[in-house]
């Protein structure tokens, strides 16, 4: 499903790689953990997967798709095959938690019908039912955050993307984010998770990825976030 | 395409930079305007001097009694042999088509007719104030020069008037005009494409979250560019049907009214003047379109 092959990449005026030869790959189903410390190059994997970036060397295949192939022009389908939810929510202040989830799918032109059946479905999905219309600052943290889930989840993307999900949210509320997760990945939804968050890590028993200085220094199937020898 | 989520995303953006919107629309409608106005005096210029290519003529007005003109003075009015031999002298020449001879109660039905909208002018004119005159069609109304000189001279005549001269002080002057109110449309329109680039910065920057969330959820880069050149383009509408208006005004006010005082003789018509807003309303929505796209492509990565 993800598949770099040897991949570098250095940002400009930049002399460090904030990726170096990375190789790794992600079968469709996966759930991935990316942890590592700060500037090891976490989030800079997500934006290759997204083609927000472009690698220096090397190549990534994303859903099957070469990205050095693929035109810009294609760049927004490949985006609707992949969601994203970040540390900061990125939920519009003055839309209400529907038309949050209804955007994203108002942007790609679908039609009203589809969307007033599916984002009710994904709002109940994600533990939000009964709050469609509460607007984002009448809502916790964890809350904004399933609301960016179901934003992520509602064209139900191949792959989701997720960078520090919990990075603004308390270790009890971010038990409820992950099994939002947990869920989505059993629909059999690829899940790449960055995160610095070692509790949730050891909890959840998935395969955990490791960079350092960009390298990947450990790839493990049901790893715990620390060196486990 | 959901054509009303557009239309709610661009409701939004105008009303955000109404000041902005303001800007754009006034700028646009006066340069379109002062375009229309350059397009309008052409047609005009155009249509008359196609009116009178073949009616040009040089004038010579002869001394009536008491003639104040300064060839006059000390003298009574023409007689019959200088009128005689003025038109021996004139149809002996060889740049001359025909002549005509008009008295003075043709020349004053000729007056009344020109002017007969003006009250005061027909109350305090009398056939006897009329000069005799004959008109002289030239061959080709450019070699008015040997016709001019030699009437001027000629004992009777009172004064030689051309229209070729009167019409090209007035076709310089209306192509003056013309050109004044197109070096400003040039402003104008430069002014307008500034105007819009810092509209659409704004607008980018406002819209910074929107447009974010658009390009990761993967819309297309049309969906998230339309808003921003539908403000441009609703903008460039309204600043169109303005300008528009005041064309419109400007043909009934301006020029229709000038008909009364010159006698232009051939009218700007409404099919023109529509052809005109026309134009200047298609160039306005595009120079907005256009400005939109260009700052678009600086401000919002794609
Ligand atoms: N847009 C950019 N331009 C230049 N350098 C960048 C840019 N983004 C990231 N970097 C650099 O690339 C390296 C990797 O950054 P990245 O954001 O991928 O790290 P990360 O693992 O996500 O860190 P964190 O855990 O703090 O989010 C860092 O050294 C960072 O300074
Ligand atoms: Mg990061």
């Amino acid at each position: 499903m993800i598949h770099f092959d040897n991949v570098t990449k250095v940002y400009v005026n930049q002399n460090r790689p904030a990726l170096d030869h990375v190789s790794v790959d992600v079968d469709k189903g996966e759930f991935v953990f990316l942890v590592g410390p700060s500037g090891s190059g976490k989030s800079t994997f997500l934006r290759l997967v997204l083609k927000e970036e472009r690698p220096n060397s090397g190549a990534i295949h994303v859903a099957g798709k070469d990205l050095a192939r693929l035109s810009n022009f294609k760049v927004p389908h490949l985006r609707r095959r992949i969601g994203c939810v970040f540390q900061d929510f990125r939920l519009l202040p003055n839309k209400n938690v529907y038309e949050n989830v209804a955007f994203a799918l108002e942007v790609i032109g679908k039609p009203r019908r589809f969307i007033r059946k599916v984002v009710p479905e994904v709002v109940e999905l994600v533990g939000l039912d009964g709050k469609a219309h509460r607007m984002p600052d009448e809502l916790s943290g964890g809350e904004q955050q399933r609301v960016a889930m179901a934003r992520a989840f509602v064209n139900r993307p191949m792959i989701l993307l997720a960078d520090e999900p919990t990075g603004n949210i308390d270790p009890a509320t971010s038990i409820g984010i992950m099994k939002v997760l947990d869920r989505i990945n059993r629909t059999g939804t690829t899940v790449v998770m960055a995160t610095h968050d070692a509790a949730i890590v050891d909890s959840m028993r998935k395969r955990v990825v490791e960079l350092e200085d960009g390298k990947i220094v450990r790839d493990q199937s049901r790893g715990v976030y620390g060196q486990a020898y | 395409m959901r054509a009303n989520f557009i239309f709610s995303e661009v409701w939004i953006g105008l009303r955000r930079n109404l000041t902005m919107t303001v800007a754009v629309i006034v700028t646009v409608a006066i340069g379109m305007a002062l375009l229309g106005i350059g397009l309008m005096i052409n047609a005009q210029v155009g249509s008359m001097s196609s009116y009178w290519s073949d009616k040009v003529q040089v004038s010579a007005f002869l001394c009536k009694k008491n003639d104040p003109f300064q060839a006059c003075k000390g003298r009574g009015a023409v007689t019959p042999q200088e009128r005689e031999a003025l038109k021996t002298q004139i149809e002996g020449m060889p740049q001359v088509d025909r002549v005509f001879y008009e008295d003075q109660q043709k020349a004053y039905e000729n007056f009344k007719a020109s002017y007969s909208s003006n009250n005061v002018f027909l109350s305090i004119v009398k056939a006897e104030d009329m000069p005799e005159a004959f008109r002289v069609k030239l061959k080709n109304p450019d070699e008015y020069k040997p016709v001019f000189d030699v009437l001027s001279g000629m004992p009777g005549v009172s004064f030689v008037s051309n229209d070729k001269q009167l019409l090209e002080k007035f076709f310089g002057l209306m192509n003056r005009l013309r050109n004044a109110a197109l070096i400003v449309a040039v402003i104008q329109v430069f002014a307008a494409i500034l105007l819009i680039g810092n509209t659409v910065r704004l607008s980018a920057y406002n819209r910074r979250r929107e447009t974010g969330i658009m390009r990761l959820v993967g819309a297309s880069n049309l969906y998230i560019q339309l808003p921003f050149v539908m403000e441009g383009t609703i903008a460039g509408l309204v600043g169109g049907v303005i300008s528009a208006i005041l064309l419109m005004l400007a043909k009934v006010v301006v020029f229709d009214g000038m008909q009364s005082y010159f006698v232009l003789s051939t009218q700007l018509g409404w099919s023109e003047v529509a052809q005109v807003i026309t134009l200047t309303t298609v160039v306005g929505v595009l120079i907005c379109v256009l400005a939109s796209f260009v700052t678009l492509r600086r401000y919002l990565r794609v």
